[in-house]
């Protein structure tokens, strides 16, 4: 082992460190060969193990803060589990822990047998929406004169601009209220289904919120969020609704603006 | 003319890490405190609440940036993205220096976010001087290296760690983070004389040392940041001082956190070690350099 590269040293002690199972004298693996025994007793392989814990403890610990609807609605030991299967499947890679939990989403859906319960997929959404808008970029405010000042006939061009921290989360639960029940530690129910448009924000005070809105707003603000145009995303989506007329529509539309703009949703109109 | 002495590197007293259930005190009351270290990569983002805090914080307090995840040992190359968001904290914050550990973190592009020992030959030291010099040449401020705690220790290594650490320092002309209860913790684990350590480690290039708790865990201590620094590891912060002179000292204290009060006593038992070995010099005034 002694004429290893630093490269070779490094990727049998990663393989060591990331093991799932508890290493002992009797499951030595190849990187122990590379340790001396300790001065105290320890051998190689119990040297190693110190590490090992330590990653599981680490890399759990940061997931299970992350993740808190997901683990209300799996359990505390499926949970444990989920996330060891997770780590396996997607181990850490960068240094952003932030960013650890990242395919959690893409793993519960993907994965038996957590992908045979919509509402963990659901929640695994949420919550990582949650962390991406946690430290998502900042932007400067909406300035409002721009807005006063546009002409009407101007707007159908416009592309609106939302906050970088925020996030639009469609889920068949409205899985945003099972969040802020679990996170004030009160009694929770498994939600009914119930198709959510849900958005989620850090708000200028870095509060961190979700609301549902109509689906149809939520379908447009997809459209904008995709740097389609005012009158375009519009069309778009009205003709998708072809039960609602054009009138009540376009009320619709400006009652919706208002709503964003009044909730800081909105940073920036290009018009 | 030493290192400090060439860097005009400042003596800040003591100080304590910035954490997550101080913020608030901190930011609100303005409690008395020399200075803070902060977690670099915590402040890494664009923004949310940690970048705010962090002005905040800045316009009232010297914040020295203290990195977990450079991997300076690691075989992977250097992340370009993390070292342009380092510098810009760096300048952010007005910083006078900067640290990470002396160790690697993650290897393939997995990153096991641990501090991991390295084997200590003259093929890892020529490696990781190498990745110093470009590291510093980015950052343009003083960059110091850390000796971690560890518990394992290599067949190929073929020197001792403070042999390691003084070697790379010199040759890469960088600066060293002595962390006293690393020292202690390591010896333990080891079997090697901390004392040793401490007096082998170049005193001019030391700019900051830290002081911790750690947990004994029967046949080895772990590093665990949790607790009161040792009465033992405060004896060698004092062999430190003697050698060392008038230095920045930062106390960590990251799991089972305590009140504000009573991680500010500790900050204050350790000046009161300083002060009973250096006499009551002003922090600030050891090198004739400006906070
Ligand atoms: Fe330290």
């Amino acid at each position: 082992m002694g004429s290893l590269r630093l490269d070779e040293v490094q990727a049998l002690l990663v393989g060591a460190v990331m093991h799932p199972a508890q290493l002992d004298a009797d499951a030595a693996p190849p990187a122990s060969a590379l340790l001396r025994p300790s001065a105290r007793g320890m051998t190689r392989a119990s040297r190693l193990e110190v590490y090992r814990e330590q990653f599981w403890i680490r890399h759990l610990a940061s997931l299970t803060e992350d993740f808190s609807t997901l683990r209300w609605v799996v359990g505390e030991r499926a949970f444990d589990e989920l996330l060891r299967g997770y780590l396996q499947a997607y181990p850490p890679r960068g240094w952003n822990l932030q960013r650890l939990g990242a395919d959690v989403p893409e793993f519960v859906a993907s994965s038996a047998p957590w992908s045979a319960d919509p509402l963990a997929g659901d929640a695994a959404l949420l919550d990582w929406a949650f962390m991406e808008v946690f430290d998502a970029p900042d932007a400067p405010p909406l300035d409002l004169r721009v807005v006063a000042a546009a002409p009407p006939d101007a707007w159908p061009q416009a592309r609106i601009a939302f906050l970088p921290a925020l996030r639009r989360v469609v889920t068949g639960h409205a899985v945003h209220e099972l969040r802020a029940a679990v996170k004030k530690g009160e009694e929770c129910q498994r939600p009914l289904a119930a198709p959510t448009h849900a958005v989620v924000w850090r708000d200028a005070a870095c509060f961190l919120h979700a609301v549902a809105v109509d689906p149809v707003a939520g379908e447009l603000m997809r459209a904008l969020l995709d740097g389609t145009r005012l009158g375009e995303a519009c069309a778009s989506v009205a003709a998708a609704h072809p039960a609602v007329d054009a009138e009540t529509f376009d009320a619709n539309v400006g009652q919706w603006f208002q709503q964003w703009t009044a909730n800081g949703w909105v940073c920036a109109v290009d018009i | 003319m030493g290192y400090r002495q060439r860097h005009a590197i400042p003596d800040l007293g003591v100080g304590v890490g910035l954490r997550t259930p101080h913020v608030a005190h901190v930011l609100r009351d303005g409690p008395p405190m020399d200075w803070f270290e902060i977690i670099s990569e915590n402040y890494f983002a664009d923004g949310g609440i940690q970048r705010a805090n962090l002005e905040r914080a800045a316009a009232a307090y010297r914040l020295i940036p203290h990195g977990v995840s450079l991997s300076i040992g690691g075989t992977d190359p250097i992340d370009p993205g993390y070292l342009a968001r380092l510098r810009a904290l760096v300048s952010r914050v007005r910083a006078p220096w900067c640290s990470d550990h002396l160790c690697w973190t993650g290897s393939g592009k997995v990153d096991v976010h641990d501090l991991l020992p390295l084997p200590y030959n003259p093929e890892t030291l020529s490696h990781v001087i190498d990745r110093v010099r470009r590291v510093q040449d980015e950052l343009q401020v003083p960059f110091a290296l850390e000796n971690a705690s560890s518990y394992m220790e290599f067949e190929a290594s073929t020197m001792p760690e403070h042999e390691f650490l003084a070697e790379l320092s010199e040759r890469a002309d960088c600066g060293i983070l002595l962390d006293v209860n690393n020292v202690f913790v390591s010896a333990y684990n080891h079997g090697f004389d901390a004392e040793a350590y401490v007096d082998a480690i170049p005193a001019d290039r030391v700019l900051q040392i830290h002081l911790a708790g750690h947990t004994h865990k029967g046949l080895y201590l772990l590093d665990t940041h949790s607790d009161h620094v040792r009465p033992e590891v405060l004896d060698l912060y004092r062999r430190a001082l003697r050698r060392c002179g008038s230095v920045s000292t930062l106390v960590e204290w990251d799991e089972s956190i305590p009140s504000w009060d009573v991680l500010s006593g500790e900050a204050a038992v350790a000046r009161s070690v300083r002060d009973e070995v250096l006499g009551a010099t002003s922090k600030e005034a050891a090198w004739g350099a400006s906070a």
